[in-house]
């Protein structure tokens, strides 16, 4: 080992690093470098963000394009960014008002379309679920489709901040004070907020676990 | 231990503070002498990561390895469209009729104003001649016509209320026999 090497960089440090470099780049008029230089923050940070656009939206597309804005924002007013905040709560930041931005605006549209299609037991269906994939078997992908719609359906029950910080702090991973900083919540306002979404999403998962086959075994009866 | 589990749950842990220790990772003491809220720590933990995998899973079915590459693709493009300076479009050069001569001398506005005074001014004094050369040549004509009236009573020469006046002094001139032909003031009066 020589005098010389050097800590490897944290995420957080090697982030910053990379922000400040694309920030001078811009100003020195090197457009390229600086994209060339910001591409190395996009590979590092765009599956979590799809993962929390996604559930977020609900929607491949519309998490497709939140993410895709949010990056092209971060890139556009990088110069705002203060090196004492981690990138990704920035960047997270910019993300989740994007997506609230698109529900807003879905809501708006809703109410001038046709209701979405229902399947049999009046649930909402996904028309990404029909998409056909590679990999597991149809068995599996009907479980495991099955969990995640169940999921899903008691997400979108959930009020916006408690879905917002339950995303954050279970799926993302992210600590209370990481979230209060993304979401410009109190910490303890997100411990709340926390909390009452697992309570709440735990009796939801149960009450859904309890009626499904219910409904099946009334369908199947009335089908002979 | 919080004292309201102590009072309201016989001591064992709420929901949310076993929520609290599993999030935060820092395990209460209670949990090693309780069973009951060991095993429920344990159910707990086991939903928890129950659903993170489930939705780390449909988030991932959702965005394989090719779709992150191409949002990625589309990202630069997007970004090098920015940096780009945007094209802008000329009107079409054959369509502009009335497009002014870059090239052409421009008269200062001021120049014109000056030369529509001058206009004014000459169209002025021409008009104020040309009234004095007509007087003058009427005045000839009279004096040719009556050489005992050499002298103008007044210097602007007579007036036609004067030749109302003395309807003699037009007799046997051209304009005094349009003058028989018209009703003169001064009768027109005698007979009002």
């Amino acid at each position: 080992m020589t005098g010389t090497d050097t800590p490897p960089l944290s995420t957080r440090e090697a982030d910053a690093r990379v922000a400040v470099d694309v920030k001078a780049l811009q100003a020195a008029g090197r457009t390229s470098v600086a994209r060339e230089r910001f591409t190395e923050l996009v590979t590092r940070h765009q599956r979590r963000a799809a993962r929390i656009a996604f559930h977020y939206l609900r929607d491949a597309a519309d998490a497709d394009e939140a993410v895709q804005d949010a990056f092209v924002k971060a890139y556009l007013h990088i110069g705002t960014f203060r090196e004492e905040l981690p990138f990704e709560v920035w960047f997270t930041r910019i993300l989740i008002n994007g997506c609230l931005d698109r529900l807003k605006a879905r809501r708006r549209r809703e109410k001038w379309l046709a209701p979405p299609p229902l399947d049999a037991q009046g649930v909402e269906r996904n028309p990404a679920d029909y998409l056909p994939s590679r990999g597991p078997s149809p068995e599996d992908l009907v479980l495991s489709g099955e969990r995640h719609r169940q999921l899903m359906d008691a997400l979108s029950q959930l009020p916006e901040r408690q879905r917002m910080v339950f995303m954050l702090s279970h799926f993302d991973g992210r600590s209370s004070r990481e979230v209060s900083a993304m979401t410009g919540l109190n910490e303890s306002t997100v411990r709340v907020h926390l909390f009452r979404a697992i309570r709440r999403l735990r009796v939801l998962l149960t009450e859904n676990a309890a009626a499904r086959p219910r409904v099946t075994r009334r369908s199947n009866r009335a089908a002979h | 231990m919080q004292l309201i589990d102590a009072l309201f749950r016989q001591g064992h842990l709420s929901e949310q503070s076993l929520v609290e220790a599993l999030l935060a990772g820092d395990r209460p003491a209670h949990l090693d002498r309780c069973a009951t809220c060991a095993e429920r720590a344990i159910e707990m933990g086991r939903w928890l990561d129950d659903v993170q995998s489930i939705a780390a899973e449909a988030a991932d079915a959702a965005f394989p390895p090719e779709r992150l590459a191409l949002q990625q693709t589309q990202i630069m493009r997007r970004l090098e469209q920015l940096d780009q300076p945007s094209r802008v479009i000329a009107f079409p050069s054959q369509y502009r009729i009335d497009a002014p001569d870059r090239h052409a001398r421009r008269v200062a506005p001021a120049w014109v104003g000056v030369a529509a005074a001058a206009g004014l001014v000459l169209g002025v004094i021409g008009g104020q001649i040309t009234a004095r050369l007509d007087t003058a040549n009427t005045d000839a004509a009279l004096r040719a016509g009556n050489p005992a009236r050499t002298t103008p009573a007044d210097a602007t020469g007579p007036s036609l209320f004067d030749f109302d006046l003395e309807p003699t002094m037009l007799r046997g001139t051209p304009v005094g026999t349009l003058d028989e032909m018209t009703p003169s003031m001064v009768s027109a009066r005698a007979g009002g």
